[in-house]
């Protein structure tokens, strides 16, 4: 029961952590400002996932699954925000910036 | 505005539909008055010998249809290397890195590390499909995949010198002549094509055997739809100068 409901709780995280990173994919303004949101949904919103599914399952041969899906999410999506935002930051492309408190229109 | 008004229209549309749809394994559903279907669900295990019901229907049942998906795949490959060229048997080409950005040592050493584990995982998406989700078609669009990014970070050399021409030319085909082979099989003990039941050789195949010529098949679609992509990749990113000959 308790289990159930700690396993609930992460999973509810996640899905938070999802929805949010989703909504500033969409509704930031630039490459970089976009970037820091949806890297937030592989970490903390897929890791959250996995640490509730890890409790749900309890000791058997899926936690040992689980751990190295979570440890494969961390490496690869890491590494997809560093190449995305180095090749953004050399490729010169300019940064978003808000022009005397009015929006220039840049968002969606 | 107009837009947001949009979605929710279409948003409360799917709901309607997506509440009126029949509820799951009722027995009154309209898809379970079919004969087909309780044909397949009823007899599908001894007549394929397939733990999964869905690897017997596409093996089996549906043959003809998986075959000719193969032969798609395998036309598609024909089609490009038409327009594009293949390159000359014995050759490798240029590849020039043309992004402003060259790749960095993190990525590099990432892709260096996982594409062997995505090369790990699709072996077991084709050997596994035979019981569980996966196969050859989705085991060999996974090599595909992680040989292009091989390919767009380390180049074309060092993933001509990984993957052989002559490996490779061969091998292309090679889901088209197995699904060929095996389905010819049941004709020569027979049976119909692309069956697994040889009247004339013994009443019915030992179970065990069945599997192993469905992993054959599968194996078969995998290796081919692998190569396919990769010949596909080679040829969209290649140069015209070749640099190399292949030892």
């Amino acid at each position: 029961m308790v289990q159930d409901i700690v396993a609930g709780a992460f999973c509810c995280v996640g899905t938070f952590f999802f929805l949010v990173g989703t909504t500033g994919l969409i509704r930031m303004p630039d490459v970089f400002s976009r970037l820091h949101p949806s890297t937030k949904c592989d970490t903390l919103g897929a890791c959250s996932l996995i640490v509730g599914m890890a409790v749900y399952s309890g000791w058997s041969w899926e936690l040992l699954k689980l751990i190295i899906i979570a440890c494969f999410v961390l490496l690869s999506s890491a590494t997809c925000g560093h190449a995305i935002g180095r090749s953004a930051l050399r490729g010169d492309i300019k940064c978003w910036r808000r022009k005397n408190g009015v929006e220039d229109g840049h968002g969606t | 505005m107009i837009s947001l008004v949009f979605i929710a229209a279409l948003f409360a549309l799917l709901l309607y539909v997506v509440a009126n749809m029949p509820p799951m394994g009722d027995p009154d559903n309209p898809t379970n008055s079919s004969e087909v279907i309780e044909r397949y669900l009823e007899k599908g295990g001894e007549e394929t010998h397939a733990d999964n019901v869905v690897t017997g229907i596409i093996i089996n049942y549906r043959g003809y249809d998986t075959m000719g998906e193969v032969t798609v795949i395998f036309c598609a490959l024909a089609a490009v290397l038409a327009v594009l060229g293949r390159e000359r048997r014995g050759r490798i080409y240029a590849y020039v890195d043309r992004s402003r950005v060259p790749s960095s040592v993190i990525v590099r050493t990432m892709v260096a590390l996982l594409v062997p584990f995505i090369i790990l995982f699709s072996v077991y998406t084709i050997l596994h499909g035979e019981i569980s989700p996966g196969g050859g078609f989705q085991g060999g669009a996974i090599v595909g995949g992680s040989m292009i990014v091989f390919t767009t970070i380390f180049g074309l050399l060092e993933s001509s010198q990984r993957i052989p021409q002559r490996l490779r030319f061969p091998l292309e085909g090679s889901a088209v002549i197995t699904f060929f082979a095996v389905g010819a099989l049941g004709l020569a003990g027979g049976g119909n094509f692309l069956t697994f039941a040889w009247p004339e050789i013994a009443g019915n195949l030992q179970p065990s055997l069945v599997v192993w010529l469905t992993v054959l098949v599968e194996t078969g679609i995998g290796l081919g739809g692998a190569m396919v992509l990769i010949s596909i990749l080679f040829s969209m990113i290649r140069e015209e100068e070749e640099i190399a000959v292949v030892p």
